[in-house]
């Protein structure tokens, strides 16, 4: 298992834009998380399932358990944890489809989440438009992953990306629309 | 079809103009600026794709296994809520014949595991253990017919704190209370050692009669002395400590910042970083960001639910509040509060108006403090620091005041009535500083130091309220006045119904006496508007009382209004003077009605909301006068006398021996020892008294006190030429002073009367029992007219003396 410090420098890296550094990074961070998520959904720490961010907390706290990571970088690092947020997401929502009967219960994450109407079934099929939406618009795609995968608000969004709020909720409207559209009708 | 890769922009384009053009138009514009009519379908489906609404899932009640009504000997009357461990459920269960009613938590079946159940035995075991009246009761555990267990506790008929506050426009202090006793209950948690951990409005519920419960001990863990237990995330994150968001080790230091997250929505009407996501309060967490500030939290919405205005409530939030609100926040745990009774105990402090703990002592705020504490003591000092100010220059105290931003308004008013107030206080008559003057440079200067038009109006009648006191009612009238014209453009009601209570008092004292009873009635009619001060609507109701019965309509609508101003003072919790003030205020008002045994109650409550204030000996004493005078008219001698003393020695103290609060007390003691036959005591008393009384009266009928008194001390003792002498000076003091038919009169002509008589001149002293008898069948207070009887008496015995010679 990965140390705090390995992943500290793997950050560094990856915010210098190192190449690889992000798969990297992945592999350290992700096997723990996913291990965590999928706890939490079988409900072997059941007091978390009521608490939509526990992912969220776990993630942090993975990455930043080390006080001298600094924040220099927010972007980079709230953008990875989004990704990796979806990943973990969608991962889940495929094992669940393997192993699982109805697939009703829905991801408990934050309220955002009613913005695409994606239930657990649907996460996997969201994950495949995403993927489309990042071929298309690299930057509204992050837009989204912070905003319903890490639960920002619009205004830490804007801040993040530094661009203005209004932008970010006019982005954000379109692009609603659009994954709307191509979630239920492709 | 064009892949969307090749239209991405356009789509864009098309979209946001669909957004900005009215829907009638849309399609017709759409197509003006699109010529593709496949691309426009595109559009226009995201368009109202985006537009679905969609419904936020919620989370149903799971009642599962639950498919009859029952769970063990329990009947289900309603589901009551899911928390984090399961339902809650209304039940009820006969026991000793009786209907029991109870909170049944039972667990979900998705809780259903090993960590769960022990969650919920441990939640048992907690419960179990703790019994205080704040805090929810166990009554029962057991599992049910499938197995599942299930707590039964004590059913609260309660809100959630905050909505609790909010519906009732709590003011602050009010609020403070109610938070005490959360503290309280957590502390006695505490020193159970169990934290809770979870501390939100949502877990404290007050009940209709203003009782704090705290519920939902689920999460908290016991403390054990030697480990310190590491806890995932469980809490709700906005009331989470820093380290329960780092998973740090937790212990009572969480509950302590919970705690002054609730106590900062409590005051200032939102959480601290609600704006914020989880992902950013914990960035926060790890960077140990400071808490941000109490008064920037403050909105209109939540000043309406306050009693306040926003710039009022952000005054009051400036102060002792903002510090021991950011001590609870810090996000290191050793910085917090050590302990909860240290957080009860600053609370406490606050509400009395001690200095605060936690504070940074600095010499302005101590001068501030301890001047409302000492009146008599700092006198001196503050009287220096004024001419320090004076001199040195306002510049160094107003680089002082910007430091201290929205505190300044308050340190103002404080600072500036204090002073003012005390030097009111001791200003019987000896003119040690020329407070008229210093108050009218402070009204002159005001504008140059206060620029919010509100925080000005609130320092200009601080102000004009200690002219009023000084008498200086011209000048007061003034400050009033101009207080009333921008409070009125401004919609500043407090500010103007507070003017216009005083500025109607001073009509009535100065004429026209028909303006007073309006601008009092008027100020009545706006502190009744919300975002008036309850302070400010009991003096208006005190003021409009007054002005009535003082000009002749004793009605009992004056009484109500009294009782309405204690009720007011008592629901707000007003500083103790105040609520004191408006019980003294209640008690005379019953005593002008004649109800004194109600009289002596207000009274004796008044000397009990001042408690030991030592600031309060002045207004402490004048009650005890009152009292004394009670018992004196009851004929209860004794007693009167030792209240008289009490009354006497308090404003020794207070005010100094020859103040006129001393004065009067000691002529009535005397007259109480004359009634007891010990006149020859109280004769010197009183003739060692007229030099300080000319000092104090001048020759204002008020001088009449102590020959009043004294004439009654000779008439007892046989020295009738020397009561014939003083009836005279009675006479002398009172004619073209007071009306001619003013009881005074007659007094001093009985006096007069049976000073002549007592040397057998009954003939000149037939003259005198006459306007005596005339005068004194007029009687406007309730209660036999003894003095009435005393003089017609005196009448008919002169004339049958007169008639047997």
């Amino acid at each position: 298992m990965a140390g705090p410090g390995e992943i500290t420098v793997l950050l560094r890296e990856w915010g210098d834009g190192k190449p690889g550094a992000t798969d990297h990074l992945f592999e350290l961070v992700y096997p723990q998380l996913r291990s965590i998520a999928g706890a939490l959904f079988r409900g072997e720490r059941p007091e978390n399932l009521l608490q939509p961010t526990s992912v969220v907390n776990e993630l942090f706290l993975k990455l930043v358990r080390q006080r001298n990571l600094r924040f220099e970088d927010r972007e980079h690092f709230y953008s990875l944890s989004a990704r990796i947020m979806r990943r973990v997401l969608v991962d889940h929502a495929r094992s669940e489809r393997r192993q699982k009967r109805d697939g009703g219960v829905s991801i408990p994450l934050d309220e955002g989440l009613a913005w695409v109407d994606a239930k657990q079934a649907e996460m996997i099929d969201l994950d495949r438009v995403l993927a489309e939406l990042e071929e298309l618009d690299q930057r509204k795609c992050r837009m989204v992953e912070l905003r319903f995968f890490m639960g920002f608000t619009v205004e830490e969004t804007a801040e993040l990306l530094s661009i203005s709020k209004a932008s970010v909720d006019r982005d954000l409207r379109f692009v609603r629309g659009w994954l709307y559209d191509r979630l239920h009708t492709a | 079809m064009r892949r969307d890769a090749d239209i991405w922009d356009e789509l864009q384009t098309l979209f946001h103009l669909a957004e900005a053009t009215p829907e009638l138009d849309r399609e017709r514009v759409l197509a003006e600026n699109c010529s593709d009519p496949e691309l426009l379908r595109r559009v226009m489906t995201i368009f109202r794709a985006a537009h679905v609404e969609v419904e936020v899932e919620q989370t149903q009640p799971w009642s599962g296994s639950i498919l009859s009504n029952r769970i063990g000997p329990y009947t289900i009357i309603r589901h009551l809520g899911t928390g984090g461990l399961g339902s809650v459920y209304l039940v009820e269960r006969m026991v000793g014949g009786v209907v029991q009613r109870s909170a049944l938590k039972v667990l979900a079946p998705h809780a259903a595991g090993p960590a769960f159940i022990e969650r919920f035995h441990r939640e048992q075991h907690i419960l179990a253990s703790l019994e205080h009246p704040n805090i929810t009761r166990m009554r029962d555990a057991g599992l049910g017919d499938d197995g599942q267990p299930y707590l039964v506790m004590e059913f609260v008929d309660g809100i959630h704190l905050d909505t609790y506050c909010d519906d009732r426009v709590l003011g602050i202090p009010e609020r403070l209370e109610i938070f005490s006793q959360v503290c309280d209950a957590v502390a006695y948690a505490h020193r159970n050692l169990v934290v809770h951990l979870d501390l939100k409005p949502s877990n404290i519920l007050v009940t209709a009669d203003g009782m704090v419960k705290l519920l939902d001990f689920g999460t908290s863990k016991l403390i054990q002395p030697d480990s310190l237990l590491t806890t995932t995330i469980t809490a709700t994150p906005a009331y989470a400590s820093p380290e329960q968001l780092r998973n740090d080790p937790v212990t009572t230091a969480c509950d302590i910042y919970s705690l002054g997250a609730v106590l900062f929505e409590l005051l200032s009407g939102r959480r601290p970083n609600d704006k914020a996501s989880i992902a950013i309060m914990i960035e926060r967490a790890m960077k140990e960001q400071e808490p941000e500030s109490l008064q920037l939290a403050v909105t209109e919405e939540a000043a309406a639910n306050r009693g306040l205005t926003a710039s009022r409530l952000r005054t009051v939030l400036g102060g002792d509040l903002a510090t021991i609100v950011a001590k609870c926040l810090s996000p290191r745990p050793g910085d917090r509060y050590p302990s909860l009774d240290a957080l009860a105990g600053d609370i406490q402090r606050f509400m009395d108006g001690r200095p605060v703990l936690v504070r940074p002592q600095t010499r302005f705020y101590r001068i501030g403090k301890f001047v409302r504490r000492n009146r008599k003591a700092v006198i001196v000092g503050v009287l220096v620091n004024v001419a320090i100010v004076a001199t040195l220059g306002y510049a160094a105290w107003r680089q002082q005041q910007a430091i201290r931003e929205g505190q300044r308004a308050l340190r103002m008013q404080t600072f500036m009535y204090r002073l003012f107030k005390l030097a009111n206080s001791n200003y019987t008559g000896k003119p040690a500083v020329t407070v008229p003057e210093f108050l009218e440079l402070g009204v002159k200067i005001l504008p140059d130091y206060i620029k919010d038009p509100a925080d000005l109006r609130e320092a200009q009648l601080s102000l004009a309220e200690s002219m009023f006191e000084n008498g200086d009612m011209k000048n007061a009238q003034k400050v009033f006045s101009d207080v009333i014209a921008s409070a009125k453009t401004a919609g500043d009601v407090g500010a103007e119904a507070e003017a216009e209570a005083f500025s109607g008092n001073i009509a009535y004292q100065q004429g026209p006496m028909d303006l007073g009873e309006k601008l009092t009635a008027h100020a009545l009619e706006l502190s009744k508007k919300p975002g008036v001060s309850p302070a400010v609507r009991a003096w208006s109701a005190i003021y409009y009382a007054w002005n009535r019965e003082n000009n002749g309509f004793h009605s009992d609508e004056n009484l109500r209004l009294l009782e309405f101003a204690v009720k007011e003072s008592r629901d707000y919790h007003l500083p103790p003077h105040e609520t004191a003030e408006a019980l003294d205020n209640l008690g005379a008002g019953y005593d002008m009605h004649g109800r004194t045994a109600e009289a002596e109650a207000a009274y004796t409550q008044a000397l009990e909301v001042y408690g030991q204030d030592p600031s309060a000996l002045c207004d402490q004493s004048e009650i005890y006068g009152d009292l004394a005078f009670i018992k004196d008219k009851r004929g209860q001698l004794p007693e009167s006398l030792q209240l008289y003393q009490r009354a006497y020695d308090g404003y020794k103290t207070c005010s100094g021996a020859e103040s006129r609060g001393a004065l009067i007390e000691q002529d009535y003691l005397a007259g109480a020892l004359i009634k007891l036959g010990r006149a020859k005591e109280a004769i010197p008393i009183l003739e060692a008294s007229l030099p300080a009384w000319r000092r104090v009266a001048g020759s204002s009928p008020d001088l009449g006190d102590p020959f009043y008194f004294l004439v009654q001390g000779y008439l007892a003792t046989g020295r009738y030429q020397d009561a014939e002498k003083t009836a005279k000076v009675l006479v002398d003091l009172q004619t073209g002073k007071v009306a001619p038919t003013d009881r005074r009169f007659g007094i001093a002509h009985l006096f007069w009367a049976r000073a002549l008589a007592g040397q057998n001149r009954y003939e000149d002293a037939l003259p005198h029992a006459e306007i005596a008898d005339k005068l004194l069948q007029v009687d406007a207070n309730p209660g036999p007219n003894k003095l009435g009887v005393e003089a017609h008496q005196l009448l008919l015995d002169i004339k049958s003396r007169l008639a047997s010679q």
